[in-house]
């Protein structure tokens, strides 16, 4: 009976003459031509050297382009507001797949994170990321009158902080970072607090920097900087933990009694740096001699050029070779010479700027921009809030891939092995995303409070 | 819908995100802009350089002839060098490779591991594990293949010698490049791999001889694993080949006539100024220069008898009594002194409060000039220096005939010698010219030095009234492929002389009566040819010791027509004193003129009787 619910309710939809015009073609049609791009230089990545098409990635991925634009289209034309009842159980249903995948997930490019037989396979962590979204998206809508309050921050914040953890064990570290913008967003453009916001930010900030600053005084700085010896050395670490935790009780009571705003700067600045003091410790500890190397060669690609350098060089050569308008398509020498690694997946940007050139790029981006664009547009026209922060969870999460991706391509990311929405090869991001787009689609459709 | 608030979000805040998103956008086309439009042709070069590789296809370096044209001097012959490509190398059984390697190549396993890559990621491209490998190793290891996984070889052609005696010096050696040399070379087409001359005609006409290496160019891919077979070829253009004026056969003999003596002989063609034989002594064999022993190179170097030294042009000497020539053209063109005029010989003479001796103590008697020159009288000519020329007509005369300047043979390194003036040896002693020097300078000691090839440029001048023509080695270059003549030498005059054509007459006469009455008539005893000269024995200091000149041409004729050779021979004071350059001369003149080699004119000699070729061995002689 259900179903036969949905498809009447479809056919309907469908048929309403004002429907067809209400439908985001645009953002549709910029997320094919993306994908078709995609597929043109999948296939040019599986072309060796002698111009034999050696994988049949490309064919893969046209099968997943034509059945992700049917998923599109089927969630386009559904209600999205039936996933309000569904996110929480979609949420957890995610949480125990992901924690099937860690304990007993294929292994593939040394982390634990495809469930399923043979080569028929899911990645949960890909899906996790649509499913947080639209459950933190409906924790937020529930709790949207009192938004500013820190429970309800600190609830969204663990929402997203377990299966980010889930996906951490397996480990994919890249894939893990994705969850951060897109909760930051999220709740920024709920009308959360932009202390809470900004404290996140900074502590991540610090963090990260923190944990590169010993690499980058022992790889790339010239001379010695004695300063640096309070991130190694461990009995200062204890000194200067017990110095800051008594400043942020000092300031806290100093709040409390005189209730002056500047004890609460004091306590807000102080814990920003505990916070990112002790995790860039835990950090150094936790990343592996790979990223570690990963993170040097970001600084400076030329400490290894052979090894973990490698990427970072052919990469910007491949990028760089291509000029205003490249070297035509199937023509780029880094991919087919095979300098480049992971062409169709993590480099696919580089290939496209070596064959297509500086134009070409900006195809892409202008594409991009359209998609941002239009996805602002569905927050600021939703008709709910809880389709705004879908809208706001999704456009983070496809900006922060292209700003990592593209920025890993052109030397200014680190190495982070996160694909290139729409354009990389791969399933289970591109069903995830596109499965998102539908959603989008759906909340533009259903924009005016007169339509079903 | 009856919530009235917070059904909108706050669209200041999407505002703020957009701006976010649209700096980041910014900044990222900024950079595309600045990798691919900026900077794109570093890049792209980047990307040339990864994915192309060349291999040099070595040009033949072009031969060199005497000039018979003939028998190659020098040449090339095969030789292979032996690579290593770790890539198609059976991993585990490196170590039973590399002991395979040393026994049948004959190096030491620790050499041949110095060479090979260290443990790295297997590459395709090939190590270069030794040069200079004999084709009967390669063909022992092409035999066993199966046993060589990851070995291939590369033909790499060599430097061979044909004539190692004293031609060497002419010729000169080939080596690797020096990063110095490649400083000053590198607009030239040079490379850090380049060979080229060192010494000799390989070095002055290395531009000639070396052509243009071509190049093989491939696409590799990231392993460095060729990506086509045929890759495109740009064919290397192989160096001319050069004909010598050297006579390989005059040179041997004009080397075996000097013997074992420090000294050099120079044979010229006064009418061209083709050098037909140039020989110093000692010398060395390019050949053996990497081998270890006496020959090496290393060894030689130290050699305190400088064996890399061309004697007939590096080296300058006092001329001695050959300089008395020189006197004798000057009191001729100034008309000083007549035929009449005879000097006294006591033995010796006074000059200030200083006495001076001739080299006959008990005194030649009365002398005019041309029994003066005869005898090499000291006493005459020390007079007819310091009391008729001075030292500024002698210098002038010096010069005219090219002494105390180069010669400009195609040679590096000549020297030029000295002739002393006043200014001269104010300005590098701090003393004033005495009349003793210009005593001195008139007897060819003290200040004045001079290089043979200078002497047989003056002897030259002699015959031809003046001419002296640039002496030269080079006759001409023939492209390999055609065998076309791309280059002949013509000959060129240096500098003229410009003495009355009568003094040369005169002159020529006089140096015949050298050799008929004066001091050379004992030793000068060939059945072949007339010859004119003068012989100089040159005082350094050390009793017992003495260079020993001659200074010559032949046939003599009255009329003075026809072809004929200058032959300078000398031996330095450092030989156990045995008068030889005249008698080292006589030889050669018996071996051109009678076209016999030294073993022939020697074993002539020894039938005839002639009395300094009693004391000589050959070798032949003792195996009989």
């Amino acid at each position: 009976m259900p179903e036969i619910f949905i498809w009447r309710q479809m056919l309907k939809i469908k048929l309403t003459a004002p429907s067809i015009f209400g439908f985001d073609f645009i953002i549709f049609f910029a997320v094919e031509f993306l994908m078709v791009i995609g597929i043109f230089f999948i296939y040019s990545s599986g072309v060796n050297s002698n111009g034999v098409i050696v994988t049949n990635e490309f064919i893969k991925q046209i099968i997943w382009v034509s059945t992700g634009t049917f998923i599109m289209l089927f969630f386009a034309f559904m209600d999205y507001r039936r996933l309000r009842g569904l996110a929480l159980p979609l949420y957890l249903l995610t949480i125990l797949l992901m924690v099937l995948t860690v304990l007993f997930g294929q292994v593939v490019n040394g982390a634990r994170s495809w469930l399923g037989i043979g080569s028929l396979g899911i990645q949960p962590s890909e899906i996790s990321k649509l499913t947080t979204i639209l459950f933190l998206s409906s924790y937020l809508n529930n709790n949207r009158n009192r938004i500013s309050s820190l429970w309800v921050f600190m609830t969204a914040f663990i929402i997203i902080l377990i299966p980010m953890g889930i996906v951490l064990m397996q480990p994919d570290l890249g894939t893990a970072m994705v969850f951060i913008p897109v909760f930051l967003i999220t709740m920024f453009i709920a009308g959360g607090k932009k202390r809470y916001i900004l404290f996140i930010l900074f502590t991540g900030i610090l963090t990260i920097l923190f944990s590169i600053l010993p690499y980058w005084e022992m790889f790339i700085a010239s001379t010695k900087i004695n300063s640096m010896i309070i991130f190694t050395d461990m009995r200062l670490m204890k000194i200067l933990c017990t110095v800051t935790a008594v400043l942020i009780v000092l300031s806290v009571m100093g709040y409390i009694l005189a209730r002056k705003p500047y004890f609460y700067i004091m306590f807000y600045s102080f814990t920003i740096f505990g916070i990112s003091y002790i995790f860039s410790f835990a950090a150094r500890m936790v990343l592996k001699d790979y990223q570690v190397m990963r993170l040097i060669v970001f600084m400076d690609p030329q400490v290894d050029p052979k090894g973990a350098g490698w990427n970072i060089i052919q990469s910007l050569t491949a990028v760089g070779s291509g000029g205003a308008f490249g070297k035509g398509f199937l023509q780029g020498t880094q991919s087919h010479y095979r300098y480049l690694p992971e062409q169709s997946t993590d480099f696919i940007f580089s290939i496209i700027s070596e064959e297509i050139g500086f134009v070409g790029n900006l195809v892409i981006i202008c594409l991009f921009a359209i998609i941002f664009w239009r996805c602002l547009n569905i927050i600021i026209k939703s008709r709910d809030v809880f389709g705004s922060l879908i809208a706001a969870g999704m456009v983070g999460m496809i900006f922060f891939h292209f700003m990592i991706n593209i920025g890993m391509a052109i030397g200014i990311m680190p190495i982070t092995g996160i694909p290139l929405l729409f354009l990389s090869y791969g399933g289970s991001s591109l069903w995830t995303t596109l499965l998102g787009i539908g959603i989008l689609l759906s909340i533009y459709h259903r924009r005016y409070k007169n339509t079903n | 819908m009856s919530v009235v608030h917070h059904t909108k979000i706050n669209r200041s805040r999407v505002y703020i995100f957009a701006g976010i998103m649209l700096i980041i956008m910014i900044i990222y086309t900024y950079k595309l802009f600045s990798l691919q439009i900026v900077d794109k042709l570093i890049y792209e070069k980047k990307a040339k350089e990864v994915s192309q590789r060349s291999k040099v296809i070595p040009s033949q370096r072009g031969r060199i002839y005497d000039r018979w044209f003939d028998v190659p001097l020098v040449m090339n012959v095969d030789s292979f060098a032996i690579n290593y490509t770790s890539a198609n190398a059976d991993d585990e059984n490196v170590d039973e490779l590399i002991s395979r390697l040393s026994k049948v190549m004959n190096l030491s396993e620790k050499d041949i591991k110095k060479r090979l890559p260290g443990n790295r990621v297997s590459s395709y491209i090939p190590v270069e594990i030794s040069d200079g490998v004999s084709y009967e190793t390669v063909v022992k290891i092409a035999e066993n293949i199966d046993s060589y996984k990851g070995i291939s070889w590369t033909s790499k052609p060599k430097r061979f010698y044909n004539y190692t005696g004293s031609i060497s010096h002419v010729l000169g050696y080939v080596g690797n490049i020096t990063n110095e040399e490649l400083q000053i070379l590198y607009n030239q087409g040079y490379t850090s791999a380049s060979v080229l001359g060192k010494n000799g005609i390989e070095k002055q006409y290395d531009h000639i001889l070396r052509g243009e290496n071509g190049r093989i160019y491939n696409t590799v891919d990231a392993r460095g694993r060729r990506m086509s077979d045929q890759g495109s070829i740009q064919p290397p253009e192989n160096g001319y080949d050069l004909i010598l004026t050297i006579d390989r056969h005059i040179q041997e003999l004009a080397e075996k006539a000097l013997g074992p003596r420090k000294g050099s002989v120079v044979v010229l063609d006064p009418a061209t100024g083709e050098i037909v034989a140039l020989v110093s002594y000692p010398g060395f064999n390019p050949n053996l220069f990497n081998t270890p022993g006496p020959g090496n190179f290393g060894v030689l170097s130290m050699d305190p008898d400088f064996p890399f030294l061309n004697r007939a042009i590096q080296s300058s000497y006092a001329p001695a009594s050959t300089f008395k020539v020189l006197l004798t053209a000057a009191a001729l063109q100034e008309e000083v002194i007549d035929d009449n005029y005879l000097v006294n010989c006591t033995g010796s003479m006074e000059l200030g409060n200083r006495l001076f001796y001739c080299h006959k103590r008990t005194g030649h008697g009365n002398l005019n000039l041309k029994e003066a020159l005869a005898e090499s009288c000291n006493v005459f000519f020390g007079t007819l220096g310091v009391e008729f020329l001075g030292i500024d007509i002698i210098a002038e005369y010096a010069k005219a005939f090219g002494f105390g300047s180069l010669s400009l043979i195609d040679l590096q390194g000549e020297v030029p010698g000295n002739i002393p003036t006043p200014a001269w040896k104010n300005q590098t002693y701090n003393s004033p010219w005495t009349g003793g020097d210009t005593l001195n300078a008139s007897i060819g000691q003290g200040f004045v030095a001079v290089t043979p090839l200078q002497l047989a440029n003056m002897i030259a001048a002699i015959i031809n009234d003046g001419d002296i023509y640039k002496p030269h080695i080079l006759k001409s270059v023939i492209n390999p492929t055609n065998g076309s003549v791309v280059e002949t030498i013509s000959p060129e005059i240096l500098r003229t002389a410009n003495l009355d054509k009568e003094r040369y007459q005169i002159l020529r006469e006089y140096l015949r009566n050298v050799v008929t009455n004066g001091t050379s008539n004992v030793v000068i005893l060939n059945d072949q040819v007339a010859i004119a000269g003068k012989t100089g024995t040159g005082e350094v200091g050390s009793k017992e010791h003495w260079h020993s000149w001659f200074a010559s041409y032949g046939p003599w004729t009255e009329d003075n027509e026809g072809p004929k050779y200058v032959v300078i021979t000398m031996s330095e004071a450092s030989n156990d004193w045995d008068w030889w350059a005249p008698k080292a001369a006589d030889i050669i003149y018996q071996g051109i003129f009678g076209h016999q080699t030294y073993e022939e004119v020697i074993e002539y000699m020894h039938k005839r009787g002639v009395w300094y070729a009693r004391d000589i061995h050959l070798e032949t002689d003792v195996e009989d």
